[in-house]
């Protein structure tokens, strides 16, 4: 049984929709600057994904991981976006509990201990 | 029987083994040990973290009688400062709304206030502190525990998880920071059933409606205030006076402002009994002291604001011999923050004689961080710590009151200057001014140094962090004179103020 679940979304209506769709669930949402076909983000910060990635184990039991790239760089550069405006995302990456004030931006994800730390502590 | 006396053999050897690592040794788990994760708290243990030691600090919110509990940051972040200003501007919206119309707005009917709405969104504002203290903590390699922490022995320290799991720590030196919590009547049935405290308050998902308030502290007055302003039909009950131990007649000031705007004052009154009535609603009984006669009314919440206590008996201070004071229960304190046994500290509200403010606790802390990691000697000054009163008229002040004043230089050695003024903003909507109003004691002699000043009035916290300053520095009323005030203000009739109480004139301002 896993035990987690993780989501793959691209844009805002994407996201809205996947969080509505598993209401009174513990939601963690990652926010990336989308990839290119290699793989590689516009977004520099973007590259250390892999350290929340190490962390993934720790999710707690029946949450949802919801991985979220919110679209190209000038889509991104234009503070009138729903990711900005909505969500009140002030940069990528970030990393949230969703429905809560807690959530790691930018360098903050780097740091996984912090990371480790909003995916175990209430 | 033989089995009882091997196993107490055993322990003592234990524990003879353990003491004797430790003195062999001098090691410590932490360098500091810090109980209390409140202003003063975090900022000590941060402070401490930055040069190099060994932090751990442990929180715990006992839930209040009601039930309520809250996260990291202590009293400030989650039931005091912070929601109080919110709520305090939210009531302060209100009164704008109603000057809008005469300043041209066009609202159609009459505007009211939805408590959740606002609630949610203090609630919410507190809870991203919360996080942002737990980053911070974590980020300056502060260990964390949200634990009840207790005294063992002059090193250790015991914390018990909410599942009651226990944990030892030791540590070169404990600092005590546990503040304080709301007092409760001891002796009025009724009490802790069905009424409430300053810990709920700004936690109440539903408007608490009706409301008394026993009590004439600034957190009763503050309250009062907010849910009078936010529509709320609101009474204060007190038993003597306002406000003590600041300025009476700017106390007085302020009531009679919270008065003139709505807020119910019942005075030299006690309540005796809270009855709950089969409504739900809550019927209180109370005596005039004067005349003895009873009276009731219902409402819909008590509030108790009667005054702070701290949890010293949970932290296991007897035992080992900390010194309170036996009228207060709080901690006796040496000048740097030391206690009676010689690695245990404390500071903030739970400190005897300390002003129960944030910014001395913070500052105190830091101090006392910085002097354990053997940084600085530097104690923490408490004179001249200005403070402000949020309630609907502000009260602002830094400096002795005037009954202090009088009392140390005595009534011919200090002039007051004073005067009533009209804030500009006041005049359009036409709002009744007559409790604005600001005075400077001064020595009397010499360049008559300002001992006092008191300022009631818009933003009066704003206006009165500027003339702290001076203050400090020393400011005299012939500095006072040659400052040029900024123009149109509330904060410049503390430059022109000249009217002297001993002159007997007229003290109102009258235009440019």
């Amino acid at each position: 049984m896993a035990q987690y679940e993780e989501v793959t979304v691209h844009g805002y209506e994407e996201f809205c929709k996947a969080v509505s769709e598993r209401a009174g669930k513990e939601i963690f949402a990652y926010f990336s600057g989308n990839k290119d076909a290699q793989g590689k983000s516009w977004c520099p910060d973007c590259v250390k994904e892999p350290i929340v990635r190490g962390e993934m184990s720790h999710l707690p039991e029946g949450s949802v991981f919801i991985y979220c790239q919110v679209g190209e760089r000038a889509f991104w550069k234009d503070p009138s976006n729903d990711f900005k405006k909505t969500l009140k995302l002030s940069g990528v990456p970030t990393l949230l509990r969703y429905g809560t004030p807690q959530k790691l931006v930018e360098e903050e994800c780097f740091k996984s201990d912090l990371v480790k730390m909003m995916f175990t502590e209430d | 029987m033989a089995t009882l006396c091997r196993v107490r053999h055993r322990w003592k050897r234990i524990k003879c083994a353990h003491v004797l690592t430790r003195s062999l040794t001098g090691k410590f788990d932490y360098d500091l040990v810090v109980i209390g994760g409140g202003s003063g708290g975090l900022a000590c243990s941060k402070e401490a973290a930055q040069f190099g030691q060994r932090v751990a600090v442990l929180d715990y919110v006992e839930p209040s009688a009601k039930g309520t509990k809250w996260g990291l940051g202590g009293t400030c972040v989650n039931v005091g400062c912070i929601p109080k200003k919110l709520m305090h501007q939210a009531a302060l919206l209100g009164t704008a709304v109603k000057d809008a119309k005469k300043y041209g707005w066009q609202i159609s009917g009459p505007v009211c206030h939805d408590w959740a709405t606002m609630a949610e969104a203090v609630q919410n504002h507190v809870r991203s502190l919360n996080w942002g203290h737990r980053v911070q903590l974590q980020d300056k390699k502060v260990k964390y525990l949200n634990m009840k922490g207790s005294l063992v022995d002059e090193h250790t320290v015991k914390g018990l998880t909410k599942a009651g799991k226990e944990t030892i720590l030791t540590a070169k030196n404990i600092v005590i920071a546990t503040g304080g919590r709301p007092k409760y009547p001891t002796n009025i049935p009724g009490a802790i059933e069905y009424g409430l405290t300053s810990d709920d308050i700004f936690w109440l998902k539903k408007s608490p409606g009706k409301t008394l308030v026993v009590g004439a502290s600034y957190v009763a007055l503050e309250c009062a205030g907010f849910l009078t302003g936010i529509g709320l039909d609101t009474t204060v009950m007190i038993r003597s006076i306002a406000l003590r131990g600041f300025d009476q007649q700017m106390a007085g000031l302020v009531t009679d402002y919270m008065e003139a705007y709505g807020t119910k004052f019942v005075r030299k009154c006690v309540p005796k009994r809270v009855e709950k009535l089969s409504s739900g609603a809550l019927q209180v009984t109370w005596s005039d002291i004067n005349t003895g006669s009873e009276h009731k009314d219902t409402f819909d919440s008590v509030l108790w604001a009667v005054g702070k206590a701290p949890e010293t008996k949970a932290l296991g201070l007897d035992k080992l011999g900390v010194k309170l004071n036996k009228e207060t229960g709080k901690i006796v304190l040496g000048a740097d923050e030391s206690t009676s046994v010689p690695n245990i500290f404390a500071f903030g509200d739970i400190g005897e004689g300390r002003p129960e403010l944030t910014p001395t606790a913070i500052k105190a802390g830091k101090l006392l961080a910085q002097r354990l990691a053997g940084h600085s000697t530097q104690l923490m000054n408490y004179d001249n710590v200005a403070t402000t009163v949020f309630t609907p008229l502000e009260y602002g002040c830094v400096g002795l009151s005037e009954e202090e004043a009088e009392r140390r230089h005595g009534k011919d050695g200090i002039e007051i200057y004073h005067a009533f003024y009209k804030p500009l903003e006041f005049t359009v909507p036409e709002r009744d001014a007559s409790q604005c109003y600001l005075k400077v004691v001064c020595e009397r002699g010499g360049d008559q140094k300002i001992l006092g000043l008191h300022f009631t009035g818009p933003n009066a916290g704003e206006v009165t962090q500027g003339f702290s300053l001076g203050f400090q520095c020393g400011a005299t009323y012939s500095h006072l004179l040659q400052t040029v005030g900024i123009h149109p203000t509330c904060a410049e009739e503390l430059t022109k103020v000249n009217i002297t109480k001993r002159s007997g004139l007229d003290a109102t301002v009258t235009g440019c």
